[in-house]
């Protein structure tokens, strides 16, 4: 059963399962299996969340085990760091540089975040790609694009070809960003250009 | 045609092709975006129920019509639909009246990790148990025709991972169904004690019939021959796990778990070298197993609380998991992040008040519950919904001195409406003195922004009848019923202090609308003056995601802050300023 794992983790509210969804209707496109576990409820209120998408050519469940992903799609550094025990050996974490600092609790100084976290990443993890998502969305003048960015960056590794990206965005975004998100996703392709 | 769908739309999808009338019930995570699909199809009503009991209920008349009948509650709302739920297995249906209860298996979203299997035991009715989309799709369909065929209300039951498990689904079209229309049936239908000594036949005599279909359905219960040495009885969402942890096994997969097949398990069993049962939470169809006088293993190699994984079932079935964790964290310590109450909440003040005054606090269900997390830790007690209006005022009676005066409830708004005002009566007609808070921010806001009787808004966001809280209080009888801005907080302690002291029972109403549900635009950020903050932490103090520590003093994000002025309110040095208000 070959089955290829995605995790993406964020903050609630990031757009996270957005990203998952339009990831999952472009494999629904390229004509596999896909299963996907969504998190909604208490977490979503600026907590970390985290979604697992599946596809293949049959998935037979939703949940990626820790150890299983090939990929890993962090919107912020914490929550990269934090997710990172999902990743394979041979795993890719692909994360935004933002930092969120978390809600605090006092005045102390340095209470808030990991010191030193884009060396810790990038000594932890089998392979980090940067993606300044939200630099280039900056640049494209809507934020909101971070997330097909994201997707963009993914897309070389994954066995969807560029039609299914583009029927999944059409499928999930209004007409009138369609061609925006279109933009924002070959400006993520572009940028791992250069990785094999 | 294959399309995606999220188990819970699958699952009004499924309602839908089959013909339902009517959908009702309250919302509660994992349930909720059932009805908020079924509500995409014209065709059906689809209405919110002050609670899960008046929602079932409301679905049995509509039964009783003829006409089919959905409700869907999380498992704790199962409880609170329970004495309909069991009366109506006396009852049977006239339309098929499915329930569906969404366990939350991990309590990720819950108080409790009850598993209501033993509910559809209990109370002798059908139950089915879907394992992905596509399922949840044709379980919901078929189980309207169970229904009908024996007579019974059926339940659905999923469980968190199931009702948020997005994949492919082959949707159908809408079935030809025409209800037979209203079957007048004393005997049936009014549980008198000598009618319900004769239904109680009748209900046994359906479970009997039921089970022959459990037995023989290989639709419903299907075996997948594998391996001889080992035969796994699984069902629900664990199903998944078995087939990717051990494809070689030989696996019964039951999507009808009540009744139970105990003769196709025993003939399953016969054919295998050692049977081991896989599922969730408690060992529902193991024990039922081992009471047939099978041997049969399980629990014993499962975790008795969570969920379950591909992990801890690889580990259960084949000694060890075959995923291991290889990346290493060691020595690296991380912030946990809790969920929090958004920047620019209106509960945020008042549980600063709270907390500063030092109240004993009764609390409930929904965001606010979040006030009882630090820094804020302002709740002494929450357990379901409508508890707090019962508690306080025991706590209040038997406290002793020391919490006269002291001792709040806080309710949501819709959790009013769902189980307060009986409570509320309880405290007027037995002489309370204990103080009601009603956080009245029109919206159930927890669960994602749904409308409620005091919202003025329907399902599909038509105009609709709106109740007014202060005007129920009053109606009831409470004679000390105030509205206050909870943004504004010298006026919120002074209204607090004055109703704490009164000696009877008063309502205080904090009303101000949640940010997320009336879709409220953003207002500019809070500015510090930094040279004049003396580092108090008072702001910080009021937990907003909007207002951080950087290097070693306040520091707001634009971004994030909505510039409500509650940090403004806590700073004594005045250090903190609205735009266009000057500093507070």
């Amino acid at each position: 059963m070959e089955i290829t794992n995605i995790l993406f983790s964020g903050v609630g509210g990031q757009g996270i399962l957005t990203s998952s969804r339009v990831l999952a209707l472009a494999a629904v496109h390229a004509g596999l299996d896909v299963k996907m576990s969504e998190v909604h409820g208490m977490s979503q209120r600026g907590g970390n969340v985290d979604t697992h998408v599946r596809i293949g050519k049959e998935v037979p469940s939703s949940l990626i085990p820790a150890g299983g992903a090939h990929f890993l799609v962090s919107f912020e550094k914490l929550e990269a760091l934090r997710y990172m025990a999902y990743l394979r050996p041979d795993g890719v974490a692909y994360v935004c540089p933002l930092e969120i600092p978390p809600l605090t609790q006092n005045l102390k100084k340095d209470a808030g975040y990991v010191k030193e976290i884009d060396r810790i990443l990038e000594e932890k993890a089998p392979r980090v790609i940067w993606v300044d998502a939200p630099a280039m969305a900056r640049e494209l003048g809507d934020l909101r694009m971070v997330n097909v960015i994201l997707l963009g960056a993914l897309s070389r590794r994954l066995p969807m070809k560029e039609e299914d990206w583009e029927a999944a965005i059409r499928e999930r975004f209004p007409a009138k960003v369609q061609e925006a998100c279109m933009r924002a996703f070959r400006m993520g392709v572009d940028h791992v250009a250069s990785d094999h | 045609m294959r399309k995606l769908m999220l188990g819970n739309e699958a699952v009004a999808r499924g309602a839908w092709e089959a013909c339902v009338a009517f959908g009702s019930g309250y919302p509660g995570t994992p349930s909720t975006e059932i009805l908020e699909a079924l509500a995409q199809y014209e065709e059906v009503a689809v209405q919110w129920a002050p609670n899960e009991k008046v929602g079932y209920e409301v679905a049995m008349g509509v039964s009783l019509s003829g006409h089919r009948a959905l409700v869907t509650m999380k498992h704790v709302g199962l409880n609170v639909a329970a004495d309909p739920f069991f009366s109506s297995s006396y009852m049977g249906v006239n339309g098929g009246l499915v329930v569906v209860s969404a366990d939350d298996p991990g309590m990720a979203s819950s108080q409790d990790e009850q598993d209501n299997r033993f509910l559809a035991k209990a109370a002798k009715v059908l139950m089915v148990e879907p394992c992905d989309p596509e399922e949840s799709r044709w379980m919901a369909r078929e189980a309207f025709t169970l229904s009908e065929r024996f007579d019974s209300p059926v339940l659905l039951r999923m469980t968190t991972r199931v009702c948020h498990q997005t994949g492919v689904v082959n949707p159908q079209e809408r079935e030809a169904w025409s209800s037979k229309g209203y079957l007048k049936d004393i005997p049936k239908n009014v549980l008198l004690p000598s009618h319900s000594k004769v239904r109680r036949f009748k209900v046994e005599e359906r479970l009997l019939r039921a089970r022959e279909l459990s037995e023989s359905s290989d639709r419903w219960n299907p075996i997948f021959k594998g391996s001889a040495d080992i035969g796994i009885v699984t069902s629900g969402v664990s199903f998944g796990y078995v087939r990717e942890a051990m494809p070689e096994a030989s696996i019964l997969k039951l999507g009808m778990t009540h009744p139970l097949p105990i003769e196709r398990i025993r003939l399953f069993a016969s054919g295998v070298r050692r049977l081991v049962v896989i599922e969730e939470l408690e060992p529902y169809i193991e024990a039922e197993i081992r009471n047939a006088g099978m041997e049969v293993t399980g629990r014993e190699l499962l975790p008795f609380t969570g969920e379950l994984n591909l992990p801890l079932v690889e580990k259960a079935l084949l000694g060890a998991p075959r995923h291991k964790v290889t990346v290493d964290l060691g020595g690296v310590e991380l912030p946990t992040r809790p969920p929090t109450l958004c920047p620019g909440c209106s509960h945020r003040g008042m549980f600063t008040l709270f907390r500063d005054m030092k109240l004993r606090v009764m609390g409930d269900i929904g965001c606010y519950t979040l006030g009882a997390l630090k820094p804020l830790a302002a709740m002494d007690a929450c357990m379901c919904m409508g508890a707090s209006v019962g508690m306080a005022e025991g706590l209040e009676k038997f406290g002793g001195p020391k919490e006269k005066g002291k001792t709040i409830g806080v309710i949501g708004d819709s959790t009013f409406f769902h189980s307060g005002i009986p409570a509320l009566i309880d405290m007027i007609v037995n002489r309370s003195s204990a103080t009601l808070v009603i956080l009245d921010n029109r919206w159930t806001a927890m669960t994602g922004g749904q409308p409620h009787p005091g919202t003025g808004k329907d399902i599909r966001g038509n105009d609709a009848p709106q109740l007014n809280v202060a005007q129920v209080c009053r109606a009831l009888g409470v004679r000390r019923v105030r509205e206050v801005d909870p943004f504004d907080l010298e006026a919120t302690r002074k209204a607090l202090e004055e109703e704490l002291a009164a000696p009877e029972v008063s309502v205080v109403v904090a009303v101000a609308p949640c940010i997320l549900g009336a879709k409220l635009k953003k207002g500019e950020a809070v500015q510090i003056a930094i040279e004049e903050c003396d580092r108090c932490g008072a702001c910080i103090r009021v937990g907003c995601m909007g207002i951080h520590e950087k290097d070693g003093f306040p520091d707001v994000d634009p971004d994030l802050c909505t510039g409500c002025g509650v940090c403004a309110q806590v700073c004594e040095k005045g250090a903190i300023s609205l735009p266009g208000v000057g500093r507070a």
